[in-house]
C-alpha cells in the first residue's frame, strides 16, 4: 500500500467530500483516509457540516407564495 | 419522455381533434422503437389543447415541484422571507417566459438555478438598501486561517460533537453572515450537489473560482459553527484563543 500522505488527503479533501476527484486520487484518499484517524475525523467534519447545512437549509415555500405564482403563470403566455 | 405527459395529462373534453405531435414538439417525432412502446389503449382519446396551454401544463408539471428548493435558496441569498418571495416569483414568471428555450433532457433544475441567480444579482441586489458586500474573492489568507490553526487545540470528537448539538438556527445564522459569494457556492454543492461545473455555469464563473469560494466559505462556516458551540457550553474555549 502506498499512503499518499495527509498533506495531499488534507489538500484535496474538499475534492473528496463533493465527489470531484479522478479515480486515482479518490482511491488514494480512501486508502489514506482507512488508515489515518486524524484525517478520517476531519473527513466526518466535512460530513457533519455538509449534513447540517441540508438539514437547516430545509424549507417549504409559502402557500401565498404558490398560490400567487400560479395565478401569475395562468395569466401569462409562455 | 413528451409521450408519457400526454397519457398522464388530464383529459380535456372541449373538443374532439386529436392532436397527436403536439407532445413531441421539440424532440421531434417519436421513432418507431418508441411508438411501439405506446400502449395507444392507454391513451385519451384525444389531446385538444392550443400549444399554449400545453406549454404551460408541462412547466407546471415539470417546474413548479422546485418551488421549495428555490425558495430555500432565495432564502439563503436574501435573508428574509419577503425578498425570497418576491424573488422566486420572478424566477418562475422569467422561467415561463423563456420556457420554450428550455431544452428538454438537459437539467431543469441548473436552468432554473441560473434564472434565479440572474435575476438575483440583476434585480434583487440592485434593489438592496445594503451596499453589496464586496467582491469577497480576495478576502485575505489571514482571515481565513483560523480553522485549521485551531484543529490542533480543541479536539476534532468535540468538534464533532459540538456540531451535532448545534441547533439548525445556529447554522442558518453562520450561513448568513460569510459573504455571500461563499454562502451561494457552499449552498449550490452541499445542500443541492451540484458538481463544481454547474455551480461556475450557475454562478458564471470560473471552476477554479467556484472551488476556492466553496473552500472558504466552509472555512468560515465551520469556525463560527465552533465560535457558537464554545457559546452554548458544547466546547471547551481553544487554549491561547484570541476572540
Amino acid at each position: 500500500m502506498t499512503d499518499c500522505g495527509c498533506e495531499k488527503a488534507k489538500a484535496e479533501l474538499e475534492e473528496y467530500l463533493h465527489q470531484e476527484l479522478s479515480d486515482q486520487d479518490l482511491r488514494d484518499i480512501e486508502e489514506h483516509l482507512a488508515g489515518c484517524p486524524d484525517c478520517s475525523r476531519e473527513h466526518l467534519i466535512g460530513v457533519s457540516l455538509i449534513t447540517r447545512v441540508r438539514q437547516a437549509c430545509c424549507e417549504t415555500a409559502p402557500e401565498e407564495l404558490r398560490l400567487s405564482i400560479r395565478a401569475r403563470i395562468d395569466a401569462l403566455r409562455p | 419522455m413528451t409521450l408519457l405527459c400526454l397519457a398522464t395529462a388530464p383529459p380535456d373534453t372541449t373538443g374532439r381533434q386529436p392532436v397527436p405531435s403536439l407532445g413531441a414538439g421539440r424532440s421531434g417525432l417519436p421513432d418507431a422503437a418508441e411508438l411501439a412502446a405506446v400502449d395507444w389503449r392507454a391513451m385519451p382519446k384525444s389531446t385538444p389543447r392550443t400549444p399554449d396551454a400545453d406549454a404551460k401544463a408541462q412547466f407546471e408539471e415539470q417546474a413548479l415541484p422546485y418551488m421549495d428548493q428555490l425558495y430555500a435558496a432565495a432564502m439563503r441569498m436574501t435573508r428574509n422571507p419577503a425578498d425570497a418571495a418576491d424573488l422566486v416569483q420572478e424566477t418562475f414568471v422569467k422561467a415561463f417566459q423563456s420556457w420554450k428555450s428550455f431544452e428538454q433532457g438537459t437539467n431543469l433544475k441548473a436552468w432554473l438555478y441560473r434564472i434565479q441567480t440572474n435575476a438575483f444579482i440583476n434585480s434583487y441586489r440592485k434593489k438592496q438598501r445594503d451596499p453589496y458586500q464586496g467582491s469577497t474573492d480576495e478576502l485575505e489568507e489571514w482571515q481565513l486561517s483560523g480553522a485549521e490553526s485551531r484543529t490542533a487545540t480543541t479536539t476534532q470528537s468535540a468538534e464533532l460533537e459540538a456540531l451535532d448539538h448545534l441547533p439548525d438556527s445556529d447554522v442558518k445564522q453562520a450561513l448568513a453572515e460569510i459573504p455571500e459569494d461563499f454562502r451561494m457556492a457552499v449552498y449550490l454543492a452541499d445542500v443541492e450537489g451540484f458538481a463544481y461545473q454547474e455551480i461556475a455555469d450557475i454562478m458564471k464563473t470560473p471552476v477554479g473560482t467556484v472551488m476556492s469560494r466553496l473552500h472558504r466559505g466552509r472555512k468560515l462556516l465551520r469556525e463560527k459553527l465552533r465560535d457558537y458551540a464554545v457559546d452554548r457550553g458544547f466546547l471547551a474555549e481553544p487554549e491561547g484563543a484570541t476572540r
